[in-house]
């Protein structure tokens, strides 16, 4: 049930449709731009990019060939007070796109609407983070799309390209043909069992506390921040960082990974040598980074 | 089938069995440091199609799709290309017969092996397969390209891939897990490998907020150096927006030990792009 709900996202959206031919538009100011997308991988292995509609955002938007044009969530566009298309039309007017990484799409046509397959995995919370939309055709075909797995952002370059929005036939149900419908039953499907099989919560997120302690390759203290726990504690440059919590540092990665889990107001230990004297001192991290 | 038919269809078999022997010898997989060109098209409906041949067999044509975490096969195509056992059963659900591999898929210049994929008539394919009245025999997913380097040229209608080493999951394997695992928030804190010497302040004016205020800079410290003051609000850290406390520690993180970074920030409603040298602390 759960494959067949996620597999084609998107690609059940639009069966329709022939670009009739506009007038041109002008060029766009920032053709050969090459924009660097910070993207995450969901749990169910879909692409996630962060947009701004109309200045307001962060919203997640799922990067989907396989949806013909821009899908705005109904929740997320009640949030930005994006209101769905009139009767008897079909385009909500977005004024401004703000990819993250810099890039800016103005003056486009996108679609409120909740697709099934949005519906069912936010309902699971199976991508592990909730998805307010759909970035299709017609805002990726403006871009040269480069994306490799092993890096942590994709490349996008702007293209002297417009793509027209697809052709939408009036008569609602002409849109829809009966495999594809049978196909949205699946998100109200999902939600539903997503009361037996359980909401995956969002990850926590906490922030690191601070110490304050400026460091060399060897541990030595090469500065402390004024006013900075450590400061306060008594540590000075030239100490040497032996033990953090108790367990002995000898090279950085370590001092990271002992400061890695602290967050502000721990207590932590620290064990230094001061003039071939072992000093012990337990600071309170401090928020900031 | 009748023994008669199956009398005659055998030759045809045999012939084209060589036949993919040798389309199998022709071409080596593609291999790292290489980098190979498929041509596509576009539907009326947008979607890119590539044409394939399976382990010789084809071409059949597939919907590819940035969008789909797995590669669908229809079962006419996993049947004529032996990409699953003749005799799996045929679930009532969309004919759905389980996950097969193909040996060898040939696109373009490309040249990929092993390629898993779920045997199924997906309503959505077979949907826009009537609609074009060209048959379509499938979604090349994600288990596909996440192999590869991929760019994608709507403009030229074309699109490249090199191999990269990169471990795929397998949804298929890691979906139930997931699902039937503990339903437990996993807690997360994020640590930024660097000194930075700012504290920040909780952002206002919730979806419309520009950035994060920074609420004081260290005295001495490298964000100090840098520049940046007070009451600055940070809109992104090395291209990566500040919208969030999290978002801020999330995109410090990232960044490598050493590294000169540009940081956007709004002062008194202009923006500034500031670059700053975290340094080696905690």
């Amino acid at each position: 049930m759960t494959t067949r709900g996620i597999v084609p996202i998107g690609l059940a959206l639009c069966l329709a449709a022939l670009a009739p031919d506009d007038p041109k538009k002008a060029k766009a100011p920032d053709v050969g731009t090459a924009y660097q997308v910070p993207y995450r991988l969901t749990l169910t292995n879909h692409y996630l990019v962060r947009v701004k509609i109309n200045g307001k955002g962060p919203f997640n938007f799922l990067v989907d060939t396989g949806a013909p044009y821009l899908f705005v969530a109904t929740e997320a566009a009640k949030k930005i007070g994006l209101e769905p298309a009139p009767k008897g039309e079909y385009w909500s007017k977005i004024d401004r796109l703000d990819l993250e990484g810099g890039a800016t799409l103005k003056g486009l046509n996108g679609r409120v609407e909740d697709p099934f397959q949005l519906v069912g995995m936010n309902a699971l919370g199976l991508p592990g983070a909730s998805i307010d939309g759909i970035l299709g055709f017609t805002i990726l075909a403006r871009f040269k799309m480069e994306f490799d797995p092993t890096k942590d952002r994709m490349t996008w370059t702007r293209l002297d390209f417009e793509p027209e929005d697809p052709f939408i036939p009036r008569n609602a149900e002409a849109r829809q043909d009966p495999g594809v419908q049978a196909m949205s039953a699946l998100g109200p499907i999902m939600k539903f069992a997503s009361v037996f099989i359980g909401k995956q919560p969002e990850d926590v997120l906490h922030t690191q506390g601070l110490l304050g302690i400026e460091l060399d390759d060897t541990m030595k203290v090469v500065a402390v921040l004024p006013d900075s726990p450590a400061a306060t504690a008594g540590v000075q440059p030239g100490d040497r960082v032996t033990k953090i919590k108790d367990k002995s540092i000898a090279a950085r990665k370590g001092a990271h990974d002992a400061i890695a889990k602290i967050r502000p107001g721990d207590r932590v230990a620290l064990t230094l040598t001061r003039d071939g004297k072992a000093v012990e001192m337990t600071l309170t991290a401090a928020e900031g980074l | 089938m009748k023994p008669r038919l199956m009398l005659l269809l055998t030759p045809f078999a045999v012939c084209a069995a060589l036949l993919s022997l040798g389309a199998n010898r022709d071409k080596p997989a593609t291999k790292q440091g290489e980098t190979a060109v498929v041509p596509f098209t576009l539907l009326p409906s947008n979607h890119m199609v590539v044409e394939a041949k399976l382990n010789g067999k084809g071409p059949y044509r597939f919907i590819f799709d940035l969008g789909a975490p797995v590669t669908l096969l229809s079962n006419r195509a996993a049947d004529a290309s032996g990409a699953i056992d003749k005799k799996a059963p045929k679930s009532f659900l969309m004919g759905t017969r389980g996950e097969g591999k193909v040996a060898k898929v040939e696109m373009g210049d490309l040249v990929a092996t092993d390629l898993p994929v779920i045997v199924m008539d997906h309503p959505a394919i077979k949907a826009l397969s009537g609609f074009l009245s060209k048959p379509l025999d499938g979604i090349i997913g994600y288990t596909f390209w996440a192999h590869y380097r991929t760019t994608i040229d709507y403009k030229d209608l074309k699109m490249t891939f090199s191999p990269v080493d990169f471990e795929v999951t397998d949804l298929m394997k890691s979906l139930p897990t997931q699902l039937s695992g503990p339903k437990v928030a996993k807690t997360i804190v994020l640590a930024p490998r660097a000194l930075w010497g700012l504290i920040l302040s909780e952002p206002e004016g919730g979806v419309s907020s520009p950035g994060i205020p920074i609420k004081t800079v260290l005295a001495g410290s490298p964000s100090e150096i840098a520049g940046l003051k007070p009451g600055d609000i940070l809109t992104s850290l090395d291209g990566r927006w500040t919208t969030s406390i999290p978002d801020t520690y999330s995109a410090a993180e990232k960044v490598e030990l050493g590294k000169t970074v540009p940081v956007v920030i709004l002062r008194d409603g202009k923006e500034m792009t500031i670059v700053v040298t975290p340094r080696e602390g905690i």
